[in-house]
């Protein structure tokens, strides 16, 4: 793996490594990459099972329920007039 | 081997004997690191048998962490089914939270703030990633932990410390509450000292649920099989001792059953494929954890979200971290469909291949490729080293198949655990060929922490 | 020019896409569970309205709708969204391939899909306010082929799509919500998150003003996402945005490959052609019919079922005399009395109209003269008093005393004079 493609994988997961972490973690990614490459060489043409069993068709009717305990979902949250304080845009 | 869970029902328990037991449980606790929280009203639930939770399981007001410092302080606003089932059973009481590697990410335990420690010997590893419920299981005489199984996390572990280790067919259980690492991978389990405590806790948490789609089997058989499958091209990865024990064991069965040697023909990629899968919904799963609404919390909210979310995510920790970035680099566009889709398929042919031998018998192995490790030495394994010692845990998990994992010898002071895999929904047919071979073999415990 | 729409509608169900939350207008942040929250543990549920809605709107857009759906993850981090993933639709969307008729051209429909709403920010100073009641709200998504050339066949889209979503029972009057993608030249521009179509047709111009500036001047247009400010009117680059291929889409794990054949559909409603065959044959244009109907079934099914029997000019005069005085639907029967008054000749004011409705008999002082009628008795008046117009033109309150006058004098609604006035006062002015 290039390092500008590492660098890409670290912005997109908003990650920021130290640079002794940075140089681990690079080192184990390929070896990693190389390993997961064994199945390349792997031929299988099935259609892709997603989930190991067949999950039936199911759906939730639209009725309305409230949440027993709104008030400890904001428990962990800066709150200002109601809302939630998030991180500034 | 009578059920523990009725015997302690049953049993009249001394004054005070539930503190005595938290007491003890603490100090056992400082040596072993099995468990992350012990609760202190134990006892307030009437006669009920004390059960654990692993750290990824949500228990309504009791911190749940996931093994992670981005959960610090997280205390969940509801319980997960599971544990909702079990105290309305009225039959179990909750006694604390597991240790676990973070997130469910390790197989010896060691990815934690403290490694659990093998309930035989301090200095070996626990196995992973449901350490603590294992440990604990060893621990406790009267006590049944509840874990979850990814590609391995129940049977690793309850095989390194000598308890029966079930993982359910996938959809048997419902997964609300259930921190996410892969959803269609991760599975609630038991952890049990027989095979008897193990079904019991089965059917009070199992069955369908309006909160988890994808809990979906209900009907749940016993079909007893008469042949034993060995798959050949996993042979060749376990080391010489568990060879030549596993040989024996496979002696002691053919007393009852054929047993032959048969070849999927896929497990050799079934590890690689794997770790694609888990780590691709792993690194969704993680995305969710950015420090302000739940668990950490960053201070500085005057911070531009960017660099709110990266300050936040630098707290996973190092495993965390590298299957973050190898899960975002196997969803990228460019290199999807060899690796995501690529292993997606590869599991169809497992499912399918493993299925139709499943329908004719079990397959048996052994659940570890080698001895107990020492904390120390895995600490020098690499990543691949360590992914690949889930051989044999890994094709069953993979598949969605029920296993159990049970203790057949004693190595050394320290015990081994064979695997039994059933085919999907077979589950009590897994649990029936445990109880059988309990019959006639005994079970070692170094500890009893709360006998009567 | 070359213009793609990817417009959002929100789903008319009770409860959220993929939790029980109701999505009433309430306080902040108290239509909330650990499934809109995204806390870890929870689990999505689908919303069996929410798809059967959505069924509707792709079989109305023509798209092949296959017998299954399924749910992808796209990752991006954003303040408002819980899980930093989205969970929507790719391949198997509940429709593709299908398209929208605008006058005499289609438009087509890539894809219509489902999926979640993030949460709402609110921007006060420098925090970020987050309201999570709207987090997991329904949308449909429908993304259009580049195919709109002109800022009409803009309005003219938006227009038509919203009466097919009004008739399945999806209102948007609450201000549309799109991404726009713009290309004067070779280079596509896609601007983000635009509200109502009046600032869709200024983030257009804008954008095409922009764009044509740009070449005119030799310079290469970027390949990017801009957002539209709503304030300054203008778009503006949005320099972190996610493109295409960071988002990392994957197979939504905790929901399934959903089985969608048989599922019940409310069966579409094409204005524009229906209003071409009401209008044959008859006094009134297509264009009348089509703009009367567009977003009012009440009158759709009254043309319907009196075209033939009446007049077409009648029919469609008498509903809206009706619509002026009423806030509510007019009954058949009503509409039928006030064609025949209507036919005879008679104008008839909002009391007139009232007491029909009552089923009353209809006091013909306020029902003698029609429109023409009363505009010339309102001119032999002014003929016969020139003195009156120099003085309103000095005082507007003359006019009240002209009305007055004449109402008395005929026996006139002094609010139908009144109207009647105004349009030949301003004439005069």
């Amino acid at each position: 793996m290039e390092e500008k493609e590492f660098e890409r994988l670290l912005k997109i997961a908003r990650l920021k490594l130290s640079e002794r972490e940075a140089a681990r973690i690079k080192k184990d990614i390929d070896e990693v990459v190389r390993y997961f490459d064994k199945i390349t060489r792997f031929d299988a043409s099935d259609e892709p099972a997603y989930q190991p069993i067949h999950v039936p068709t199911k759906f939730r009717k639209d009725r309305v329920s409230r949440f027993d305990d709104v008030e400890m979902l904001k428990s962990g949250s800066k709150l200002h007039n109601g809302y939630i304080v998030g991180p500034k845009l | 081997m009578p059920s523990y869970i009725k015997e302690f029902l049953k049993a009249e328990k001394p004054e005070g004997y539930y503190e005595a037991l938290v007491e003890s449980l603490h100090k056992a606790n400082r040596e072993y690191n099995a468990f992350n929280v012990i609760d202190e009203n134990v006892g307030q639930s009437g006669n009920a048998m004390p059960f654990s939770t692993k750290s990824n399981i949500c228990v309504k007001g009791v911190e749940t962490t996931a093994g992670s410092k981005m959960l610090k302080g997280y205390i969940p606003p509801f319980n997960a089914t599971v544990v909702e089932r079990l105290l309305d059973s009225g039959r179990f009481a909750f006694i604390g939270e597991t240790n676990m590697d973070e997130f469910g990410f390790g197989t010896f335990g060691v990815n934690a703030a403290l490694p659990a420690r093998n309930a035989f010997d301090k200095n070996y590893v626990a196995g992973g990633s449901s350490s603590g419920a294992a440990v604990a299981t060893a621990m406790l005489k009267y006590h049944v932990a509840l874990a979850v199984s990814t590609g391995g996390s129940i049977s690793a572990p309850a095989a390194l410390n000598g308890v029966v280790g079930f993982t359910p067919t996938y959809g048997t259980v419902s997964r609300y509450g259930l921190i996410d690492y892969a959803n269609s991978l991760d599975k609630i389990g038991v952890m049990a000292r027989n095979s008897d405590d193990a079904r019991i806790v089965f059917d009070a948490m199992r069955g369908g649920d309006g909160k988890d789609l994808t809990c979906a089997v209900g009907n749940i058989g016993s079909k007893k099989k008469k042949k034993l499958f060995v798959i050949e091209e996993l042979d060749r990865y376990a080391d010489k001792t568990v060879r030549a024990n596993f040989s024996g064991l496979l002696d002691r069965l053919s007393a009852k059953y054929d047993i032959e040697t048969r070849n999927i023909g896929a497990l050799d990629v079934a590890v690689e494929a794997y770790y694609i899968l888990a780590m691709a919904e792993a690194s969704t799963n993680l995305a969710r954890y950015d420090g302000y609404k739940y668990g950490l919390q960053l201070k500085d909210l005057a911070t531009r979200y960017n660099e709110f979310f990266t300050e936040a995510r630098a707290n996973f920790g190092e495993e965390a971290k590298r299957r973050i970035l190898l899960g975002t680099f196997i969803r990228s566009e460019s290199v999807k469909a060899k690796y995501y889709t690529k292993a997606a398929r590869i599991r169809a042919i497992i499912i399918k291949r493993m299925g139709e031998l499943l329908k004719e018998g079990f397959i048996v192995s052994p659940a570890f490729p080698m001895q107990t490790p020492k904390i120390s030495e895995v600490e020098r394994l690499t990543p691949v080293q360590t992914y690949a010692t889930d051989i044999f845990t890994v094709p069953p998990n993979l598949g969605g198949f029920p296993h159990i994992t049970f203790p057949y010898h004693y190595q050394d002071g320290m015990p081994m655990g064979a695997q039994i895999i059933g085919e999907h929904a077979n589950d009590y047919a897994l649990i029936d060929f445990v109880g059988e071979w309990e019959g006639e073999f005994d079970y070692r415990y170094k500890h009893n922490i709360g006998s009567l | 020019m070359k213009i793609g729409l990817e417009v959002h509608v929100a789903l008319p169900t009770k409860s959220k896409l993929f939790c029980p939350c109701s999505l009433d207008d309430a306080e902040p942040n108290t239509n909330i569970c650990p499934i809109c929250m995204g806390f870890p543990g929870s689990k999505p549920m689908l919303n069996e309205a929410a798809v059967e809605s959505a069924l509707s709107i792709a079989n109305a857009l023509h798209c092949r709708i296959n017998n299954s759906m399924s749910f992808v993850r796209k990752v991006y981090f954003y303040p408002d969204l819980p899980k930093c993933y989205q969970i929507t639709q790719m391949d198997g969307a509940i429709g593709s391939g299908g398209y929208l008729d605008i006058d005499e051209k289609k438009v087509m429909i890539r894809r219509v899909q489902v999926e979640e709403d993030p949460a709402q920010i609110v921007r006060e100073g420098l925090l970020t306010l987050l309201d999570f009641n709207r987090s997991g709200t329904p949308l449909v998504e429908i993304v259009t082929e580049p195919d709109i050339a002109s800022e009409e066949e803009l309005r003219a889209f938006i227009a038509n799509l919203r009466s097919i979503l009004y008739y399945i029972g999806v209102d948007i009057n609450k201000e549309i919500k799109a991404d726009l993608n713009v290309s004067c030249a070779e280079t596509r521009v896609e601007v983000k998150n635009v509200t109502g179509i009046k600032s869709l047709i200024a983030a257009l111009r804008y954008e095409v003003a922009r764009q044509n500036a740009l070449v005119k001047a030799g310079k290469e247009i970027a390949r990017e996402t801009r957002g539209y400010n709503e304030k300054k009117r203008i778009t503006e680059s949005l320099r972190e945005k996610e493109t295409e291929d960071e988002y990392g889409y994957m197979y939504e794990p905790d929901l399934t490959v959903f089985n969608i054949s048989g599922m019940r559909y409310v069966p579409p409603v094409y204005v524009s052609k229906i209003a071409e065959e009401l209008a044959k044959g008859s006094d009134m244009s297509p264009k009348t019919i089509k703009e009367m109907t567009m977003l009012d079934r009440n009158s759709l099914e009254l043309i319907t079922k009196l075209k033939g029997k009446y007049k077409m000019r009648s029919i469609i005069h008498a509903i809206q005399r009706y619509k002026k005085y009423n806030e509510d639907e007019p009954r058949q029967d009503t509409i039928e009395k006030m064609i025949s008054l209507i036919d005879a000749g008679k104008l008839l004011a909002g009391d007139a109209v009232h007491a029909i409705k009552a089923g009353r008999s209809v006091s013909i002082e306020y029902a003698r003269l029609n429109g023409p009628e009363i505009d010339r008795v309102i001119l032999e008046f002014l003929k016969a008093n020139p003195h009156v117009l120099s003085e309103y033109k000095k005082r507007s309150k003359t006019a009240n005393l002209i009305i007055d006058k004449i109402a008395k004098a005929h026996g006139l609604h002094p609010k139908e004079v009144a109207e009647r006035l105004a349009l030949i006062l301003k004439r005069h002015k």
